[in-house]
Protein backbone atom coordinates (compact mmCIF):
# COMPACT_ATOMS: atom_id res chain seq x y z
CA UNK A 1 0.00 0.00 0.00
CA UNK A 2 1.32 3.41 -1.21
CA UNK A 3 0.91 6.45 1.30
CA UNK A 4 0.79 10.25 0.11
CA UNK A 5 0.95 13.18 2.01
CA UNK A 6 -2.20 15.23 1.88
CA UNK A 7 -2.44 18.61 2.52
CA UNK A 8 -5.64 20.03 3.83
CA UNK A 9 -7.18 23.85 5.42
CA UNK A 10 -7.90 22.78 9.15
CA UNK A 11 -11.39 22.97 9.96
CA UNK A 12 -11.27 25.99 12.07
CA UNK A 13 -9.95 27.65 9.09
CA UNK A 14 -12.74 26.91 6.20
CA UNK A 15 -15.27 28.06 9.40
CA UNK A 16 -13.63 30.90 10.04
CA UNK A 17 -14.02 32.06 6.86
CA UNK A 18 -17.58 32.30 7.19
CA UNK A 19 -20.28 34.47 8.80
CA UNK A 20 -20.44 31.76 11.99
CA UNK A 21 -16.76 32.66 13.12
CA UNK A 22 -18.20 35.26 15.39
CA UNK A 23 -20.58 32.95 17.00
CA UNK A 24 -17.11 31.10 18.85
CA UNK A 25 -14.44 33.09 20.82
CA UNK A 26 -11.95 30.14 19.34
CA UNK A 27 -12.88 30.83 15.92
CA UNK A 28 -12.46 34.69 16.65
CA UNK A 29 -9.26 34.11 18.02
CA UNK A 30 -7.78 32.14 15.43
CA UNK A 31 -8.75 34.88 12.68
CA UNK A 32 -7.62 37.89 15.21
CA UNK A 33 -4.54 36.33 17.04
CA UNK A 34 -2.24 36.17 13.49
CA UNK A 35 -2.79 40.39 13.30
CA UNK A 36 -2.36 40.93 17.25
CA UNK A 37 1.33 39.83 16.98
CA UNK A 38 2.57 42.38 15.66
CA UNK A 39 0.28 45.53 17.00
CA UNK A 40 1.39 43.78 21.09
CA UNK A 41 4.97 42.88 19.92
CA UNK A 42 5.63 46.58 18.72
CA UNK A 43 3.98 48.49 21.11
CA UNK A 44 4.17 46.69 24.33
CA UNK A 45 7.60 46.01 24.03
CA UNK A 46 9.54 48.77 22.54
CA UNK A 47 9.19 50.81 25.80
CA UNK A 48 10.87 47.98 28.10
CA UNK A 49 14.00 47.75 25.78
CA UNK A 50 17.05 49.70 26.76
CA UNK A 51 18.05 53.24 25.16
CA UNK A 52 20.23 50.92 22.74
CA UNK A 53 18.06 48.79 21.32
CA UNK A 54 15.01 51.39 21.03
CA UNK A 55 17.63 52.76 18.87
CA UNK A 56 17.62 49.47 16.93
CA UNK A 57 14.55 49.67 16.70
CA UNK A 58 13.77 52.36 15.41
CA UNK A 59 15.98 51.75 12.45
CA UNK A 60 14.86 48.52 12.09
CA UNK A 61 11.29 49.91 11.83
CA UNK A 62 12.82 52.20 9.28
CA UNK A 63 14.13 49.06 6.90
CA UNK A 64 10.98 47.57 7.78
CA UNK A 65 8.90 50.62 6.39
CA UNK A 66 11.20 50.61 2.97
CA UNK A 67 10.52 47.11 2.12
CA UNK A 68 7.26 47.30 2.73
CA UNK A 69 6.94 50.12 0.18
CA UNK A 70 9.57 48.21 -2.09
CA UNK A 71 7.11 44.83 -1.97
CA UNK A 72 4.40 47.15 -2.70
CA UNK A 73 6.47 48.14 -6.31
CA UNK A 74 6.54 45.06 -6.58
CA UNK A 75 2.83 43.91 -6.52
CA UNK A 76 2.61 46.52 -9.93
CA UNK A 77 5.65 44.15 -11.00
CA UNK A 78 7.68 46.91 -10.80
CA UNK A 79 11.49 45.52 -9.55
CA UNK A 80 12.73 48.59 -8.19
CA UNK A 81 16.59 48.98 -6.71
CA UNK A 82 16.13 52.28 -5.72
CA UNK A 83 14.35 52.45 -2.24
CA UNK A 84 17.20 55.14 -1.53
CA UNK A 85 15.92 57.95 -4.14
CA UNK A 86 12.53 57.79 -1.79
CA UNK A 87 14.74 57.83 1.35
CA UNK A 88 17.01 60.32 0.13
CA UNK A 89 14.12 62.63 -0.83
CA UNK A 90 12.04 62.46 2.44
CA UNK A 91 15.26 63.21 4.01
CA UNK A 92 16.05 65.77 1.61
CA UNK A 93 12.43 67.52 1.70
CA UNK A 94 12.35 67.24 5.45
CA UNK A 95 15.97 68.55 6.46
CA UNK A 96 15.51 71.57 4.35
CA UNK A 97 11.89 72.71 5.18
CA UNK A 98 12.82 72.27 8.59
CA UNK A 99 16.78 74.22 7.90
CA UNK A 100 15.51 77.10 5.55
CA UNK A 101 12.03 77.75 6.91
CA UNK A 102 12.31 76.68 10.60
CA UNK A 103 9.13 74.44 10.35
CA UNK A 104 8.93 71.84 13.23
CA UNK A 105 8.82 67.93 12.53
CA UNK A 106 4.79 67.97 13.09
CA UNK A 107 5.03 69.98 9.44
CA UNK A 108 8.00 68.88 8.03
CA UNK A 109 6.83 64.96 8.39
CA UNK A 110 3.68 65.13 6.29
CA UNK A 111 4.80 67.55 3.85
CA UNK A 112 7.97 65.46 2.93
CA UNK A 113 5.96 62.55 2.61
CA UNK A 114 3.18 63.70 -0.02
CA UNK A 115 5.87 65.69 -1.21
CA UNK A 116 8.75 63.19 -1.72
CA UNK A 117 5.81 60.95 -2.66
CA UNK A 118 4.65 63.14 -5.64
CA UNK A 119 8.48 64.14 -6.85
CA UNK A 120 9.63 60.16 -6.78
CA UNK A 121 6.51 59.78 -9.19
CA UNK A 122 7.25 62.64 -11.47
CA UNK A 123 10.78 60.99 -11.48
CA UNK A 124 9.84 57.77 -12.37
CA UNK A 125 6.77 58.83 -14.50
CA UNK A 126 8.91 58.59 -17.88
CA UNK A 127 10.28 55.01 -16.76
CA UNK A 128 7.18 53.47 -15.86
CA UNK A 129 6.34 51.60 -19.14
CA UNK A 130 9.76 49.76 -18.43
CA UNK A 131 9.51 46.72 -16.43
CA UNK A 132 11.43 44.55 -15.00
CA UNK A 133 15.54 44.68 -15.18
CA UNK A 134 15.10 47.82 -16.88
CA UNK A 135 13.19 49.73 -14.22
CA UNK A 136 15.27 48.81 -11.86
CA UNK A 137 18.57 50.04 -13.34
CA UNK A 138 16.91 53.24 -13.82
CA UNK A 139 15.86 53.32 -10.19
CA UNK A 140 19.26 52.21 -8.89
CA UNK A 141 21.18 54.61 -10.87
CA UNK A 142 18.60 57.86 -9.77
CA UNK A 143 20.08 58.31 -6.22
CA UNK A 144 23.33 57.72 -7.37
CA UNK A 145 22.62 60.48 -9.65
CA UNK A 146 21.25 62.56 -7.50
CA UNK A 147 24.14 62.24 -4.71
CA UNK A 148 26.59 63.37 -7.07
CA UNK A 149 24.36 66.37 -8.11
CA UNK A 150 24.47 67.96 -4.61
CA UNK A 151 27.80 66.93 -4.35
CA UNK A 152 28.91 69.12 -7.85
CA UNK A 153 26.59 71.51 -7.65
CA UNK A 154 27.04 72.20 -3.56
CA UNK A 155 23.11 72.76 -3.12
CA UNK A 156 21.40 71.95 0.30
CA UNK A 157 24.59 71.94 1.69
CA UNK A 158 27.13 70.29 -0.30
CA UNK A 159 28.87 67.35 1.18
CA UNK A 160 28.33 68.06 4.73
CA UNK A 161 24.83 67.80 4.45
CA UNK A 162 21.97 70.09 6.46
CA UNK A 163 22.70 69.71 10.23
CA UNK A 164 21.50 70.99 13.46
CA UNK A 165 17.65 69.76 12.60
CA UNK A 166 14.83 69.83 15.23
CA UNK A 167 15.04 66.44 16.90
CA UNK A 168 12.42 64.74 18.39
CA UNK A 169 11.14 65.27 22.29
CA UNK A 170 12.25 62.10 23.28
CA UNK A 171 13.44 59.41 22.25
CA UNK A 172 9.78 57.25 23.62
CA UNK A 173 7.66 59.19 21.07
CA UNK A 174 10.21 58.56 17.96
CA UNK A 175 9.42 54.96 19.05
CA UNK A 176 5.84 55.15 18.98
CA UNK A 177 5.25 57.46 15.87
CA UNK A 178 7.30 54.90 13.56
CA UNK A 179 5.59 51.89 15.12
CA UNK A 180 2.10 53.42 14.60
CA UNK A 181 3.01 54.23 11.14
CA UNK A 182 4.25 51.17 10.23
CA UNK A 183 1.49 49.55 11.65
CA UNK A 184 -0.54 51.51 9.90
CA UNK A 185 0.85 51.06 6.37
CA UNK A 186 1.06 47.17 6.96
CA UNK A 187 -2.81 46.57 7.83
CA UNK A 188 -3.27 49.43 4.82
CA UNK A 189 -1.09 47.78 2.38
CA UNK A 190 -2.51 44.62 3.29
CA UNK A 191 -6.16 46.09 2.89
CA UNK A 192 -5.57 47.52 -0.27
CA UNK A 193 -3.77 44.31 -1.83
CA UNK A 194 -6.89 42.44 -0.84
CA UNK A 195 -9.59 44.80 -2.22
CA UNK A 196 -10.10 45.09 -6.11
CA UNK A 197 -7.54 47.88 -6.10
CA UNK A 198 -5.40 45.66 -5.17
CA UNK A 199 -6.37 42.81 -8.01
CA UNK A 200 -5.92 45.50 -10.64
CA UNK A 201 -2.41 45.72 -9.71
CA UNK A 202 -1.73 42.03 -9.26
CA UNK A 203 -2.98 41.62 -12.52
CA UNK A 204 -0.71 44.42 -13.70
CA UNK A 205 2.27 41.90 -12.47
CA UNK A 206 0.85 39.07 -13.96
CA UNK A 207 0.06 40.09 -17.36
CA UNK A 208 -0.29 43.85 -17.96
CA UNK A 209 -1.79 43.49 -21.69
CA UNK A 210 -4.54 41.74 -20.25
CA UNK A 211 -5.29 44.42 -17.88
CA UNK A 212 -5.04 46.57 -20.69
CA UNK A 213 -7.60 44.66 -22.59
CA UNK A 214 -10.15 45.26 -19.66
CA UNK A 215 -9.95 49.08 -20.25
CA UNK A 216 -7.45 49.68 -17.57
CA UNK A 217 -5.18 52.78 -17.60
CA UNK A 218 -1.70 50.43 -16.03
CA UNK A 219 0.36 53.77 -16.36
CA UNK A 220 -2.11 55.62 -14.11
CA UNK A 221 -2.45 52.58 -11.52
CA UNK A 222 1.65 52.42 -11.81
CA UNK A 223 2.11 55.93 -11.06
CA UNK A 224 -0.70 55.10 -8.22
CA UNK A 225 1.35 52.42 -6.65
CA UNK A 226 4.65 54.41 -7.09
CA UNK A 227 2.86 57.46 -5.20
CA UNK A 228 2.08 55.13 -2.74
CA UNK A 229 5.15 53.15 -1.84
CA UNK A 230 7.41 56.39 -2.51
CA UNK A 231 5.08 58.28 -0.02
CA UNK A 232 6.36 55.53 2.54
CA UNK A 233 9.33 55.41 1.66
CA UNK A 234 9.71 59.12 1.62
CA UNK A 235 8.01 59.51 5.20
CA UNK A 236 10.76 56.50 5.99
CA UNK A 237 13.69 58.99 5.41
CA UNK A 238 11.63 62.34 6.74
CA UNK A 239 11.61 60.44 9.77
CA UNK A 240 15.32 59.22 10.06
CA UNK A 241 16.34 62.89 9.27
CA UNK A 242 14.84 64.03 12.22
CA UNK A 243 15.82 60.83 14.25
CA UNK A 244 19.42 61.87 13.47
CA UNK A 245 18.98 65.96 12.95
CA UNK A 246 21.45 65.33 10.04
CA UNK A 247 20.08 64.89 6.45
CA UNK A 248 22.95 64.52 3.43
CA UNK A 249 24.18 62.63 0.73
CA UNK A 250 24.19 59.43 2.90
CA UNK A 251 20.64 59.24 2.70
CA UNK A 252 21.10 57.74 -1.05
CA UNK A 253 23.24 55.30 0.29
CA UNK A 254 23.04 52.12 -1.42
CA UNK A 255 22.03 50.36 2.42
CA UNK A 256 18.97 52.13 2.01
CA UNK A 257 18.44 49.86 -1.64
CA UNK A 258 19.74 46.83 -1.04
CA UNK A 259 18.59 45.89 2.67
CA UNK A 260 14.89 46.43 1.89
CA UNK A 261 15.24 44.08 -0.76
CA UNK A 262 17.04 41.34 1.31
CA UNK A 263 14.34 41.31 3.84
CA UNK A 264 11.57 41.33 1.61
CA UNK A 265 13.16 37.98 -0.02
CA UNK A 266 13.55 36.35 3.51
CA UNK A 267 10.54 37.02 4.63
CA UNK A 268 8.00 36.31 1.63
CA UNK A 269 7.52 38.57 -1.03
CA UNK A 270 3.83 39.89 -1.54
CA UNK A 271 2.66 39.85 1.98
CA UNK A 272 4.03 42.60 3.63
CA UNK A 273 3.98 40.84 7.06
CA UNK A 274 6.91 39.12 5.49
CA UNK A 275 9.01 42.16 4.67
CA UNK A 276 8.20 43.37 7.97
CA UNK A 277 9.42 40.06 9.68
CA UNK A 278 12.98 39.96 7.62
CA UNK A 279 13.44 43.25 8.40
CA UNK A 280 12.68 42.48 12.03
CA UNK A 281 15.65 39.25 11.57
CA UNK A 282 18.50 40.55 9.51
CA UNK A 283 19.02 44.70 10.75
CA UNK A 284 19.08 43.00 14.43
CA UNK A 285 20.88 40.64 13.19
CA UNK A 286 23.58 42.74 11.67
CA UNK A 287 23.60 44.74 14.98
CA UNK A 288 24.06 41.43 17.04
CA UNK A 289 26.93 40.58 15.01
CA UNK A 290 28.40 43.57 15.35
CA UNK A 291 30.81 41.73 18.13
CA UNK A 292 32.42 39.46 15.19
CA UNK A 293 34.05 42.83 13.69
CA UNK A 294 35.22 41.63 9.90
CA UNK A 295 33.51 38.68 10.04
CA UNK A 296 30.29 39.99 10.32
CA UNK A 297 29.50 40.24 6.85
CA UNK A 298 30.49 36.61 6.17
CA UNK A 299 28.09 35.66 8.53
CA UNK A 300 25.45 38.00 7.48
CA UNK A 301 25.84 36.99 4.43
CA UNK A 302 25.64 32.98 5.33
CA UNK A 303 22.33 33.54 7.22
CA UNK A 304 20.78 35.10 4.39
CA UNK A 305 21.83 31.94 2.05
CA UNK A 306 20.42 29.62 4.73
CA UNK A 307 17.37 31.44 5.02
CA UNK A 308 16.63 31.98 1.12
CA UNK A 309 17.73 28.05 0.52
CA UNK A 310 15.84 26.69 3.35
CA UNK A 311 12.94 28.41 3.07
CA UNK A 312 12.88 29.73 -0.77
CA UNK A 313 9.34 31.27 -0.54
CA UNK A 314 9.91 33.25 2.47
CA UNK A 315 9.47 33.08 6.21
CA UNK A 316 5.55 34.61 6.26
CA UNK A 317 4.05 32.62 3.55
CA UNK A 318 6.03 29.46 5.52
CA UNK A 319 4.09 30.09 8.91
CA UNK A 320 0.64 31.01 7.09
CA UNK A 321 0.73 28.01 5.62
CA UNK A 322 1.37 25.90 9.08
CA UNK A 323 -1.19 27.76 10.26
CA UNK A 324 -3.63 27.01 8.06
CA UNK A 325 -3.20 23.63 6.87
CA UNK A 326 -2.47 20.25 8.15
CA UNK A 327 -0.65 17.16 6.60
CA UNK A 328 -1.32 13.59 6.70
CA UNK A 329 -0.73 10.51 5.16
CA UNK A 330 -3.27 9.00 3.40
CA UNK A 331 -3.83 5.65 1.24
CA UNK A 332 -3.51 5.71 -2.41
CA UNK A 333 -4.92 3.27 -4.31
CA UNK B 1 15.09 5.96 -47.05
CA UNK B 2 15.62 7.03 -43.41
CA UNK B 3 17.06 9.86 -42.36
CA UNK B 4 18.28 8.38 -38.80
CA UNK B 5 17.71 4.90 -38.01
CA UNK B 6 15.30 4.24 -35.28
CA UNK B 7 17.72 1.85 -33.17
CA UNK B 8 14.80 -0.59 -32.19
CA UNK B 9 12.72 -3.31 -34.22
CA UNK B 10 9.37 -3.18 -35.19
CA UNK B 11 7.21 -4.40 -32.92
CA UNK B 12 9.25 -5.01 -30.00
CA UNK B 13 7.79 -2.74 -26.76
CA UNK B 14 9.25 0.60 -26.33
CA UNK B 15 7.48 2.51 -23.97
CA UNK B 16 5.22 0.58 -21.00
CA UNK B 17 3.63 2.92 -18.49
CA UNK B 18 2.12 0.74 -15.43
CA UNK B 19 0.17 2.05 -13.06
CA UNK B 20 1.24 5.65 -13.88
CA UNK B 21 -0.89 8.18 -10.66
CA UNK B 22 -0.55 11.65 -10.80
CA UNK B 23 -1.52 13.62 -7.97
CA UNK B 24 -1.62 17.75 -7.87
CA UNK B 25 -1.76 18.56 -4.59
CA UNK B 26 -4.96 16.52 -3.44
CA UNK B 27 -6.55 16.59 -7.17
CA UNK B 28 -6.09 13.62 -8.97
CA UNK B 29 -4.40 14.34 -12.70
CA UNK B 30 -3.94 10.72 -13.63
CA UNK B 31 -5.55 7.72 -12.40
CA UNK B 32 -4.33 3.83 -12.89
CA UNK B 33 -3.16 4.77 -16.16
CA UNK B 34 -1.48 1.91 -18.14
CA UNK B 35 -0.40 2.54 -22.02
CA UNK B 36 2.08 0.25 -23.79
CA UNK B 37 3.80 2.04 -27.16
CA UNK B 38 5.44 -0.77 -29.59
CA UNK B 39 8.26 0.34 -32.22
CA UNK B 40 7.38 2.21 -34.78
CA UNK B 41 4.01 2.63 -34.03
CA UNK B 42 1.86 5.85 -33.95
CA UNK B 43 0.01 6.21 -30.62
CA UNK B 44 -2.98 8.79 -30.38
CA UNK B 45 -4.04 9.60 -26.80
CA UNK B 46 -7.31 10.83 -27.49
CA UNK B 47 -9.47 13.07 -24.54
CA UNK B 48 -11.42 16.22 -24.05
CA UNK B 49 -9.87 19.19 -21.70
CA UNK B 50 -8.82 18.50 -18.13
CA UNK B 51 -8.47 14.91 -19.17
CA UNK B 52 -4.80 14.41 -18.18
CA UNK B 53 -3.41 14.57 -21.59
CA UNK B 54 -0.91 17.11 -21.05
CA UNK B 55 0.10 16.31 -17.58
CA UNK B 56 0.55 12.20 -19.05
CA UNK B 57 3.16 13.94 -21.89
CA UNK B 58 4.87 16.12 -18.78
CA UNK B 59 5.50 13.09 -17.38
CA UNK B 60 6.65 10.87 -20.02
CA UNK B 61 9.25 13.75 -21.00
CA UNK B 62 10.57 13.42 -17.73
CA UNK B 63 9.16 17.81 -16.99
CA UNK B 64 6.99 16.83 -14.01
CA UNK B 65 10.15 15.52 -11.82
CA UNK B 66 11.40 20.02 -12.82
CA UNK B 67 7.98 20.96 -12.41
CA UNK B 68 7.75 18.80 -9.15
CA UNK B 69 10.87 20.48 -7.66
CA UNK B 70 10.34 23.82 -8.13
CA UNK B 71 7.02 23.87 -6.51
CA UNK B 72 8.18 22.10 -3.76
CA UNK B 73 10.86 24.92 -3.52
CA UNK B 74 8.21 27.55 -3.81
CA UNK B 75 6.33 25.58 -1.06
CA UNK B 76 3.25 25.69 -3.76
CA UNK B 77 1.51 22.54 -5.03
CA UNK B 78 3.15 19.31 -4.15
CA UNK B 79 3.10 16.90 -6.88
CA UNK B 80 2.92 13.22 -6.42
CA UNK B 81 3.74 10.66 -9.12
CA UNK B 82 3.38 6.86 -8.52
CA UNK B 83 3.64 4.12 -11.07
CA UNK B 84 6.52 2.80 -13.08
CA UNK B 85 6.88 3.77 -16.99
CA UNK B 86 9.82 1.38 -18.54
CA UNK B 87 11.70 2.63 -21.89
CA UNK B 88 13.26 0.20 -23.67
CA UNK B 89 13.58 -2.72 -20.81
CA UNK B 90 14.86 0.40 -18.62
CA UNK B 91 12.99 1.98 -15.66
CA UNK B 92 13.33 5.66 -16.06
CA UNK B 93 10.90 7.13 -14.13
CA UNK B 94 13.02 8.96 -12.11
CA UNK B 95 15.47 9.88 -15.22
CA UNK B 96 15.49 13.38 -15.55
CA UNK B 97 14.12 15.83 -18.80
CA UNK B 98 17.54 15.98 -20.13
CA UNK B 99 18.78 12.92 -19.77
CA UNK B 100 15.69 11.64 -21.15
CA UNK B 101 16.09 13.90 -24.16
CA UNK B 102 19.60 11.91 -24.68
CA UNK B 103 17.88 8.59 -24.48
CA UNK B 104 15.53 9.79 -27.47
CA UNK B 105 12.67 10.94 -26.01
CA UNK B 106 11.49 14.83 -27.29
CA UNK B 107 8.43 16.51 -26.67
CA UNK B 108 6.99 18.85 -28.40
CA UNK B 109 5.07 20.78 -26.12
CA UNK B 110 1.39 22.69 -26.40
CA UNK B 111 1.10 26.21 -28.04
CA UNK B 112 3.88 26.60 -29.96
CA UNK B 113 6.59 26.40 -27.59
CA UNK B 114 9.07 28.52 -29.69
CA UNK B 115 11.65 31.16 -29.01
CA UNK B 116 9.75 34.13 -30.05
CA UNK B 117 12.74 36.49 -30.70
CA UNK B 118 15.06 34.32 -32.76
CA UNK B 119 14.59 33.29 -36.49
CA UNK B 120 13.24 29.96 -37.66
CA UNK B 121 17.11 29.30 -38.55
CA UNK B 122 18.05 29.65 -35.31
CA UNK B 123 15.01 28.08 -33.48
CA UNK B 124 15.86 24.94 -35.63
CA UNK B 125 19.28 24.95 -34.96
CA UNK B 126 18.86 25.35 -31.12
CA UNK B 127 16.65 22.58 -30.80
CA UNK B 128 19.25 20.56 -32.34
CA UNK B 129 21.63 21.39 -29.62
CA UNK B 130 22.77 18.04 -28.52
CA UNK B 131 23.46 16.78 -32.43
CA UNK B 132 26.50 17.21 -34.66
CA UNK B 133 26.48 20.19 -37.08
CA UNK B 134 26.09 17.76 -39.88
CA UNK B 135 23.33 16.00 -38.24
CA UNK B 136 21.50 19.29 -37.61
CA UNK B 137 21.64 20.49 -41.50
CA UNK B 138 20.65 17.12 -42.98
CA UNK B 139 17.76 17.36 -40.26
CA UNK B 140 16.91 20.59 -40.74
CA UNK B 141 16.94 20.08 -44.85
CA UNK B 142 14.56 17.35 -43.88
CA UNK B 143 12.32 19.21 -41.52
CA UNK B 144 12.22 21.97 -44.54
CA UNK B 145 11.20 19.57 -46.77
CA UNK B 146 8.42 18.04 -44.83
CA UNK B 147 7.23 21.96 -44.03
CA UNK B 148 7.93 23.39 -47.62
CA UNK B 149 5.75 26.55 -45.98
CA UNK B 150 8.68 27.29 -43.79
CA UNK B 151 11.45 27.60 -46.35
CA UNK B 152 10.59 31.36 -47.64
CA UNK B 153 10.12 32.35 -43.51
CA UNK B 154 13.70 31.06 -42.89
CA UNK B 155 14.91 34.74 -41.48
CA UNK B 156 11.77 35.50 -40.21
CA UNK B 157 11.11 36.10 -36.18
CA UNK B 158 9.34 33.16 -35.19
CA UNK B 159 7.07 34.98 -32.79
CA UNK B 160 5.47 36.66 -35.60
CA UNK B 161 4.42 34.33 -37.17
CA UNK B 162 0.91 32.54 -37.32
CA UNK B 163 0.03 30.18 -35.10
CA UNK B 164 -0.38 27.33 -37.83
CA UNK B 165 3.58 28.45 -39.09
CA UNK B 166 4.32 28.48 -35.41
CA UNK B 167 3.24 25.03 -34.57
CA UNK B 168 4.78 23.58 -38.09
CA UNK B 169 8.41 24.99 -36.68
CA UNK B 170 7.59 23.24 -32.77
CA UNK B 171 7.41 20.07 -34.46
CA UNK B 172 10.61 20.65 -36.87
CA UNK B 173 12.24 21.92 -33.88
CA UNK B 174 11.30 18.53 -32.17
CA UNK B 175 12.69 16.40 -35.31
CA UNK B 176 16.26 18.06 -35.55
CA UNK B 177 16.56 16.96 -31.81
CA UNK B 178 16.45 13.82 -33.97
CA UNK B 179 14.36 11.68 -31.45
CA UNK B 180 12.90 7.99 -31.06
CA UNK B 181 9.84 8.63 -29.65
CA UNK B 182 8.78 11.79 -30.16
CA UNK B 183 5.63 13.10 -27.91
CA UNK B 184 3.39 15.75 -29.74
CA UNK B 185 1.10 17.89 -27.36
CA UNK B 186 -1.92 18.69 -28.87
CA UNK B 187 -0.16 19.96 -31.97
CA UNK B 188 -3.33 20.35 -33.38
CA UNK B 189 -4.74 23.06 -30.77
CA UNK B 190 -6.01 26.39 -32.50
CA UNK B 191 -5.26 25.75 -35.93
CA UNK B 192 -7.64 25.56 -38.80
CA UNK B 193 -8.89 22.04 -40.30
CA UNK B 194 -6.16 22.53 -43.32
CA UNK B 195 -3.64 23.35 -41.17
CA UNK B 196 -4.85 20.18 -39.32
CA UNK B 197 -4.19 18.38 -42.49
CA UNK B 198 -1.04 19.68 -43.18
CA UNK B 199 0.38 18.43 -39.97
CA UNK B 200 -1.68 15.28 -39.95
CA UNK B 201 0.26 14.48 -43.46
CA UNK B 202 3.68 15.32 -42.53
CA UNK B 203 3.51 13.02 -38.74
CA UNK B 204 1.70 10.47 -41.60
CA UNK B 205 4.72 10.66 -43.82
CA UNK B 206 7.05 10.96 -41.14
CA UNK B 207 5.98 7.86 -39.92
CA UNK B 208 6.77 6.30 -43.31
CA UNK B 209 10.10 7.67 -43.39
CA UNK B 210 12.10 7.90 -40.77
CA UNK B 211 10.11 5.63 -39.00
CA UNK B 212 10.01 6.84 -35.08
CA UNK B 213 7.95 5.81 -33.06
CA UNK B 214 5.31 8.99 -32.15
CA UNK B 215 2.77 9.74 -29.58
CA UNK B 216 0.03 12.23 -29.78
CA UNK B 217 -2.24 13.45 -27.47
CA UNK B 218 -5.24 15.69 -29.00
CA UNK B 219 -8.91 16.01 -28.46
CA UNK B 220 -9.39 16.74 -31.99
CA UNK B 221 -10.52 12.85 -32.85
CA UNK B 222 -11.68 13.32 -36.13
CA UNK B 223 -8.33 14.01 -38.17
CA UNK B 224 -6.02 11.79 -35.61
CA UNK B 225 -8.22 8.78 -34.88
CA UNK B 226 -7.31 7.85 -39.23
CA UNK B 227 -3.75 7.68 -38.73
CA UNK B 228 -3.09 6.03 -35.69
CA UNK B 229 -1.93 2.29 -34.93
CA UNK B 230 -2.78 2.29 -31.29
CA UNK B 231 -5.30 4.79 -29.56
CA UNK B 232 -6.31 5.35 -26.09
CA UNK B 233 -9.00 7.52 -24.94
CA UNK B 234 -8.94 9.14 -21.54
CA UNK B 235 -11.26 11.11 -19.67
CA UNK B 236 -11.04 12.79 -15.83
CA UNK B 237 -7.31 10.52 -15.82
CA UNK B 238 -9.13 7.61 -15.96
CA UNK B 239 -8.45 5.21 -19.33
CA UNK B 240 -12.02 4.35 -20.62
CA UNK B 241 -11.31 2.60 -24.12
CA UNK B 242 -8.31 1.40 -25.86
CA UNK B 243 -8.27 -0.01 -29.59
CA UNK B 244 -6.73 0.34 -32.87
CA UNK B 245 -7.34 3.25 -34.82
CA UNK B 246 -10.68 2.06 -37.03
CA UNK B 247 -11.76 0.31 -34.02
CA UNK B 248 -11.97 3.02 -32.38
CA UNK B 249 -13.36 5.03 -34.84
CA UNK B 250 -16.40 2.41 -35.11
CA UNK B 251 -17.59 2.31 -31.82
CA UNK B 252 -20.73 4.08 -30.74
CA UNK B 253 -19.44 6.02 -28.10
CA UNK B 254 -16.48 7.34 -29.13
CA UNK B 255 -19.02 8.48 -32.25
CA UNK B 256 -21.48 10.13 -29.95
CA UNK B 257 -18.50 11.95 -28.13
CA UNK B 258 -16.07 12.95 -30.18
CA UNK B 259 -18.06 12.87 -33.61
CA UNK B 260 -21.00 14.34 -32.53
CA UNK B 261 -22.56 11.87 -35.20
Amino acid sequence: MKKRKERIDRGIKVRAQDIFALTSYREMLYLLVPGAIPVVGLLCFAPMLSNYWREVIISTAIYALLAISWDMLMCAGLLSLGQSLFFGIGSYLAGSLNHYLGLPPILTIPLATIGGGLICTLLLLPVLRLRGIYFAMVTLVLPLMLSRLVEATRILGGTEGLTGLTPFPNQLTAVFLIQIVLLVTLFGFRRIKGSDYGLVITGISDNDRSVMSAGINIQWYKAQVVFLGASVGSFAGAFGTHMDMFAGMPGFALDYSIMPVAAAVVGGVGTFFGPLIGAFILVPLSEALRALGALRIVFYGLFLVIFVVGIPEGIFPYIQRKYQQVERWVDVT
Amino acid sequence: MPIWEARGTEEEMMLEVQNLMVFFENALALNDFEMEVREGQVVGVIGSNSAGKTTLMNTLSGLIIDMRIKEKRRGGQRITVYGKIVYRGEDITETRPTERVRKGIVLCRERHPIFPESDVLQNLRMAGYLRKKAEIRETIAYVFDLFPALIPLKSRKAGFMSGGEQQMLAVGMALVARPQLLLLDEPLLGLSPMMQQILVEAITHLKARSGITVVISEQFARPVLPMIDFGYIIENGMLTLTGTGPELMDNPEVKAAYFGV
